[in-house]
């Protein structure tokens, strides 16, 4: 995970524990949210349940992550790389902690959506979009552990498809509920988990950014292309 | 958005000091090689390094401290204000006054605390009368940090002071011939803490009168005090840039191997 090993061997040992932390973190974010999308299309209550306890455990890890990080930084003076890397850590914690939000949004949604009366295809495109977008949070990360400045660039690029598949979910529950206004309440639950997705894929580029950061020691400055947002905000 | 980063700044973009292709050889040793560097005035710089890597070699060129070494050889130009220092009418007494030095270990001279401050301007004439000397002596005292500590024990020797309070007595014999320049070679080294932090905050105020030159083992200290920071290796000077720059992304990998703490 590191290049050279430091003379201090502690400050090599923290500096993968808090890492690690983050892996750890990646991991479970990873399957609350495909925990989350499949409750959602399975209706199965007792996952949905799952995900919103399993939330508990990501924010006492992102804790965990800022106060080793606050501690690296009083005891060990981190520079340059090492700088750069304690502050990509906690960027990355923050981000994670927000994902690990929506998911469990997702799942409490899940819950209620299983009252009322289903929209045809939605849950299965809600699943794919969530699938598409732990991609990309997967790739970000391991663009993160491998310092892959290059996987980090083509995970920016790729959030645009992210983006593409809201705009689509947003023009197809639209129309359902100028169908039939009793679609209302659930298209806009719907339209919710579809939206809380797209903001994770932003989470990854934001990540992958970070990555860019750290290994090059700048932010990248070109815009990356978006697609325009149907819903028009943004 | 770039007017709004916190840079420390740089008040002027004079040159001060220019060396340029300069070489030290210590007999057959080449200690210094092909070393181009240009000290603003008004800044401090910081040069860091590991042991022997040649920063203070190259320090000690800057006021021409090597004369003293018989087998040391200096190649290239070192430039004060466009002139060449080793040009060979240049009194290197008068170079030294302009170009003063504060070294690792207090070195007061075996006199009153007031004598200490007062014999740079006595021997270089700089004062007509008794009342002019003891204004430097106070004026040069209280820039140091020390004249509370000191007013009422002028004629007590400088030996006799702690370890702290005798690097800052240094100091003000150091800056009371009006320097243009400032070397300090390690002059924290010594010092506990406090009185380090009483040297920082007193580099940062001699800095807006002239350029100070400081050689550390402390990347912290070169970190806190510095604007521009120099990095030497074997000999070499390796990278040479904005003090923040250099902490937060060095560019080359030997730079950051060795402020970063690592195995080169």
């Amino acid at each position: 995970m590191l290049k050279d090993p430091h003379i201090s061997r502690a400050f090599d040992r923290d500096l993968e524990a808090v890492q690690a932390m983050i892996m750890k973190m990646g991991g479970l974010v990873e399957a609350a949210l495909s925990d989350a999308a499949k409750a959602l299309d399975t209706q199965d209550e007792a996952l949905a349940e799952q995900v919103r306890q399993s939330d508990k455990a990501i924010d006492e890890l992102e804790e965990q992550v800022n106060a080793e990080c606050a501690r690296v930084i009083a005891l060990r003076a981190p520079i340059a790389t090492d700088l750069r890397t304690v502050l990509t850590v906690m960027k990355i914690a923050s981000s994670l902690e927000r994902c690990g939000d929506y998911a469990k949004n997702l799942a409490k949604r899940a819950l209620v959506l299983g009252t009322m009366a289903p929209i045809p295809g939605a849950a299965g495109s809600i699943r794919r979009m969530a699938r598409q977008v732990g991609l990309l949070l997967k790739d970000s990360l391991d663009a993160f552990v491998s310092r892959d400045a290059g996987l980090a660039a083509e995970v920016r690029l790729r959030d645009q498809e992210v983006d593409q598949m809201y705009n689509a979910l947003f023009r197809e529950f639209l129309t359902h509920m100028m169908e039939d206004t009793r679609n209302i309440t659930a298209c806009m639950h719907l339209h919710f988990i579809a939206k809380n997705i797209e903001r994770v894929g932003d989470h990854a580029t934001g990540i992958a950014e970070q990555v860019i950061y750290l290994t090059t020691g700048a932010m990248p400055d070109t815009d990356r292309p978006k697609a325009a947002l149907a819903s028009g905000d943004e | 958005m770039k007017d709004q980063r916190l840079e420390t700044r740089v008040d002027t973009q004079t040159i001060k000091i220019s060396a340029q292709k300069a070489q030290v050889y210590y007999g057959t040793n080449h200690a210094i090689k092909d070393v181009d560097v240009e000290i603003m005035d008004k800044t401090v710089t910081a040069f860091i390094g590991p042991s022997g890597c040649g920063k203070s070699t190259f320090l000690r060129c800057l006021n021409r401290m090597n004369d003293t070494i018989p087998s040391c050889r200096v190649e290239g130009k070192i430039l004060l204000e466009g002139e060449d220092i080793y040009d060979a009418r240049v009194d290197p007494v008068q170079l030294r006054a302009r170009i003063g030095m504060v070294f690792q270990k207090p070195n007061p001279f075996p006199k009153s605390i007031y004598d200490n401050v007062a014999y740079g301007p006595k021997i270089h004439g700089l004062t007509r009368n008794k009342a002019e000397l003891d204004e430097i002596v106070e004026s040069c005292l209280r820039k140091a940090a020390l004249w509370n500590e000191v007013k009422d024990r002028l004629a007590a020797p400088g030996t006799g002071l702690s370890g702290g309070q005798q690097q800052r007595l240094c100091i003000a014999r150091a800056i009371a011939t009006s320097p243009e320049v400032l070397l300090m070679d390690e002059p924290c080294s010594a010092l506990d803490p406090i009185a380090t932090a009483q040297v920082e905050e007193l580099i940062d105020e001699l800095r807006s009168q002239f350029s100070v030159v400081i050689v550390t083992h402390s990347m912290q200290q070169a970190a806190r005090v510095s604007q521009r920071t120099a990095f030497f290796h074997l000999g070499h000077l390796v990278e040479f840039g904005e003090t923040g720059q250099i902490f937060t992304n060095p560019q080359d990998p030997r730079t950051e191997s060795y402020i970063s703490g690592r195995i080169g």
